[in-house]
């Protein structure tokens, strides 16, 4: 066969291959060892030796040709074969993903390992005191002896035995005084109880106290403290507002008012501040002196301020949230959003 | 207490709205809850017994803004007859300042005039009857309580004078108390009248035939005034006012007042004071000194002289002005008032917190020694934040529920432990302290259940309170979880199905896995009162009962209502958290993995086969699991096959084929002998 004719149907072959078995066919057919290009070769030895080097120059030519359609044309069948397999392939990515579930962390277990958190940056120790308290350490040590009227002020859950539950985490700075020596800075977070249900009083909230017993612990440092604790727990501006207030175990006592965090303290129809452009968040002072001398503080030299809060309540200002109940409903709908 | 604007305004009347006076009696710690039809609602602190009056709040008022407070002038009202009654003080201890007076021919037809009704209704009191509406008006303005008895139902004479043991009163209230030795009591010289200072007798108070009365107007001790009113568990204004303190100078202003509005009202005759005051038993003018070095330690700022003195003297403080600071003599009806620091508070509350500075706390920096417990307090651990995170990653909600739970629930829930009940409790549903967690997920569950839930998944961290042994009461912190209903959300892509068993054990053994404590854990079938008996293990570490885990019995699930099963764990914190990490060498040689299937008794637990595998491949066996238990075609009735894959090891050396092989024989042969259990062969 001519050189020539065989490189036409060489060309037209591989050309028309759908295939790459097809074209793996092709390969065999003309570059193979019984392809038709061989059989050419094998002719070269009966030319006159003047022609053969020609001969076989074309013979190469031909050869480097068909290899190249080859090549190019395995390239294209295998584009078309990964564009086919990627077509097939090809998935509603709009249907949701497998959901093995995901559950959520308390907002209120949130609050507490914020403070917690920011309270342990500041070089404060978090302790846990029990939830059973006597007498002693709820009241008569935070200078509440029996029947002083500031009891009334909350209702206490008794048990037969004259052991209660604690109606704040104040008792467990009595405890701190007893067992650490100043200068002390501590946190206590927990729960506490009084009897009270309504729409902003469960019977059981929680509670951060925080006891600063050092030289420099003035109105002055405190202001500065819960100025720093607000902004870092609210992770914005926050203005405060200190009032004059009474807790039997603190003198002076005062209460602490921010800015309403929902309505920016605008004050315009609001539910969290009810347009007062202000929210309660917190009561404390300088320990009472009482306080102190019970717990054998030397309080010529040092003199201390507490904090407490209702975590429930700073949790419920910083997420919005207006029925405290809800924090204990367990409704996972709820939960989930956390 | 309420506050009528009007009231107020005849004592103290400058040209503010109400509004106004709300925003300033907050700022001075006198918090204001509501101003609306003239009517100030106001917050009295406990210790401002002087505020709740009248003249009190008026006097607040008027030292804010420096002004004077308007002089009431109560003239002393002459005797119109001459009858007396023998009033005998036994202790001036009880009573320090005692006054009466008769006043006769009281027209029994008088009507309480219109301005009076209005104000003691604004100020939230009913009206009773003319003469107890003119005290209570009095009480309200002055701030002085006092008592009206009917002259004809006193018998001789009164005795102010403590009760004896077994003494038996019926109260204005219609109650009847047996008092102790230690109340302070009006009586006449055959009955009780009263409970000093708290509530009248129902038999000599006032009534619409009374024409003639004694009037009681006294100073009793607020420790006393305290002690009755909660030993008796009753409730008055006149003992809300005595038990924080009256000013024990003004009785005899006080019944003048009251004496010139009877008279006005009801006409009547008075008759002279019986005044029965021991000047020295009552208190003497307390002095306080304040240095101005004390002042600025408190504070943070040196305060100049002349804004304490202005303060001071706007409060009508008497004090002489030392070198370094105050001397004050406290007036009488400042019962808060006895340490410098109280007069710290009064500088501080007029001088405006908003101006005190504001200064950084200072302090060394100190670690505190990471010890688990100081006194009777536990360190909070972070490492609760990492329980919280698995179990919420493995699709549990945190929740919280009350430390208080339903008795019965809680019974049913764990009946071998006694648990807490309140003396007073909220609501039977929180009578008794949780003894474990699984009441508050039980009711979580249910209320989940009610609202179209059915893939539910809860934990608790919280205190549970029991008996350690007969006295000791224990609180200890457990993690407690219930799962329910579906594996997954129901979805397209992942076959759901219900929780078993195994999901909730699973879940326990990854926080088990969390302290490596996992190898060293067994789960040892147990019955529980609460638990479904084929479904339920106590988790032991070592010896240690460390926790518990099932389904929760069949029988429960009917009586509250669920139809699904529902399956619970709870575990010890403080017993996990004791456990100390064990940590195993690495061996760098090779595994080996011989996998064994055996055919053995349905009954026989996987954990015993394991041990036994364990016991036979010995030292060389790094772990066992199990890759696939099967019942049915091909394996006879009451066999299972189970299948295990053993790693084995060495920790020094490349293992040899002779080696596994032998151990691999050991195994079979042990398992045959103990169990009967066969190959299972293909």
């Amino acid at each position: 066969m001519q050189l020539e004719t065989l490189l036409q149907q060489a060309e037209h072959a591989i050309k028309s291959t759908t295939s790459i078995q097809d074209l793996e066919q092709c390969r065999v057919e003309y570059l193979g060892k019984k392809g038709s290009l061989t059989e050419i070769i094998k002719t070269i030895g009966q030319l006159p030796p003047d022609e053969r080097k020609l001969a076989g120059q074309n013979i190469n030519l031909a050869k480097e040709n068909i290899e190249q359609w080859i090549k190019e044309k395995s390239i294209l069948l295998k584009n078309n074969q990964l564009k086919q397999q990627l077509e097939k392939e090809t998935i509603d990515i709009t249907l949701p993903g497998r959901d093995t579930g995901c559950g959520s962390i308390h907002p209120v277990t949130q609050s507490i390992e914020d403070l917690q958190r920011i309270f342990e940056q500041m070089g404060f120790i978090s302790l846990e005191g029990p939830e059973i308290e006597d007498d002693e350490h709820n009241f008569t040590r935070l200078n509440t002896p029996p029947f002083h009227p500031a009891r009334a002020m909350q209702d206490t859950f008794y048990f037969p035995n004259g052991l209660l539950l604690r109606t704040q985490t104040s008792a467990v700075q009595i405890r701190a005084m007893k067992y650490m020596q100043p200068p002390l800075r501590m946190i206590s977070i927990g729960r506490v109880y009084r009897r009270d249900f309504d729409l902003t009083h469960t019977p059981m909230f929680h509670q951060i106290e925080v006891l600063v017993i050092d030289e420099d612990a003035t109105l002055a440092t405190l202001k500065h403290l819960l100025t720093q604790v607000l902004q870092a727990f609210f992770a914005r501006e926050v203005t405060i507002q200190f009032r004059p207030s009474y807790f039997p175990f603190t003198e002076p006592s005062l209460e602490v008012d921010i800015g309403c965090i929902a309505c920016n303290g605008r004050g315009t129809v609001c539910r969290v501040c009810k347009q007062t452009g202000f929210v309660e968040v917190l009561g404390c002072g300088m320990v009472h002196p009482h306080v102190l001398k019970m717990a054998d503080v030397d309080t010529k030299r040092y003199r201390g301020f507490a904090v407490g809060a209702g975590i429930d309540r700073l949790t419920m200002l910083k997420y919005g949230i207006l029925d405290l109940r809800s924090l204990f409903e367990n409704d996972v709908r709820f939960l989930k959003q956390f | 207490m309420h506050y009528s604007e009007s009231w107020l305004r005849e004592w103290v009347n400058p040209d503010l709205t109400l509004k106004e006076f709300s925003k300033l009696l907050t700022k001075i710690g006198l918090e204001v809850e509501g101003y609306e039809n003239h009517i100030l609602d106001i917050a009295i602190p406990p210790n401002r017994g002087d505020c709740l009056s009248m003249q009190g709040i008026a006097r607040e008022i008027a030292a804010v803004l420096h002004i004077p407070l308007k002089k009431h002038i109560i003239p002393s009202h002459p005797a119109a007859i001459e009858d007396v009654l023998p009033i005998h003080v036994r202790s001036h201890k009880q009573a320090p300042c005692y006054i009466g007076r008769i006043i006769r021919n009281i027209n029994r037809h008088a009507v309480t005039p219109a301005w009076l009704q209005e104000r003691l209704e604004a100020c939230g009191l009913n009206c009773i009857h003319p003469i107890v509406d003119i005290v209570n008006y009095v009480m309200l303005e002055l701030g002085q309580p006092m008592h009206a008895f009917d002259l004809n139902s006193i018998h001789r004479e009164i005795q102010v004078r403590l009760s004896k043991s077994g003494e038996v009163i019926i109260l204005l209230d219609g109650s009847q108390k047996t008092l102790d030795n230690q109340t302070t009591v009006i009586a006449d010289a055959t009955k009780l009248l009263a409970i000093a200072g708290v509530m009248g007798g129902a038999d000599s108070g006032v009534t619409s035939q009374t024409t003639d009365i004694v009037l009681e107007s006294a100073y009793f001790p607020p420790a006393d005034i305290a002690r009755a009113r909660q030993q008796y568990r009753l409730q008055s204004e006149s003992a809300t006012r005595f038990e924080r303190g009256v000013d024990p100078t003004i009785q005899q202003v006080a019944i003048e007042r009251v004496t010139t509005l009877i008279v006005e009202i009801a006409q009547g005759e008075p008759g002279p004071l019986i005044n029965r005051t021991h000047k020295t038993a009552i208190t003497r003018k307390k002095q306080v000194t304040l240095t101005q070095k004390h002042l600025e330690k408190v504070t943070g700022i040196c305060f100049k002289n002349k804004d304490v003195d202005s303060i001071f003297k706007s409060l009508h403080f008497e004090y002489q002005s030392m070198r370094h600071g105050w001397r004050v003599t406290i007036p009488p009806y400042r019962f808060d008032l006895s340490l410098p620091e109280d007069l710290i508070e009064e500088i501080i509350r007029f001088y405006g917190l908003d101006q005190l500075p504001v200064q950084v706390l200072k302090g060394v920096l100190t670690v505190i020694p990471n010890t688990a417990s100081i006194g009777t307090m536990s360190r909070a651990t972070g490492d609760w934040h990492i329980l919280r995170q698995l179990l919420s990653d493995q699709g549990y909600s945190e929740i919280i529920s009350y430390s208080f739970v339903e008795k019965t629930l809680q019974l049913a829930l764990n009946p071998n432990q006694t648990s807490f009940e309140l003396s007073n409790p909220m609501t039977a549903e929180m009578s008794v302290m949780r003894t474990n967690l699984w009441p508050g997920l039980i009711q979580s569950l249910l209320y989940n259940l009610n609202r179209q839930q059915n893939h539910i998944c809860l934990f608790e961290i919280g205190t549970v309170f029991f008996n350690e042994d007969r006295s000791s009461l224990a609180e200890h912190p457990r993690l407690a979880g219930l799962i329910a209903g579906s594996c997954f959300e129901e979805q397209w892509g992942l076959q759901t199905r219900d929780v078993d068993f195994y999901d909730i054990k699973g879940h326990v053994e990854a926080l088990l896995r969390h302290y490596n404590v996992l190898d060293q854990c067994s789960f040892i079938a147990e019955t529980h009162a609460a638990l479904h008996p084929g479904q339920a293990a106590g988790i032991y570490y070592l010896n240690q009962l460390i926790g518990k885990v099932g389904a929760l019995h069949p029988a429960l699930l009917l009586d509250l209502k669920v139809t699904d099963p529902v399956f619970v764990f709870e575990l010890d914190l403080k017993l996990l958290q004791a456990i100390p990490i064990k940590l195993s060498a690495i061996s760098s040689f090779p595994t080996i993995r011989r996998d064994l299937a055996i055919l053995i008794r349905e009954t026989v637990p996987t954990k015993e086969i394991q041990d036994t595998i364990q016991l036979a491949a010995g030292d060389l066996l790094k772990s066992v699991f199990v890759f696939d238990v099967y019942q049915g075609t091909g394996v006879p009735v009451g066999q299972k096959s189970i299948a295990f894959a053993l790693i084995l090891q060495h920790g020094a050396r490349t293992l040899v084929d002779a080696e596994v092989a032998s151990t691999m024989e050991r195994t079979v042969a042990l398992l045959e002998k103990t169990f009967g259990a066969t190959l299972r062969n293909g």
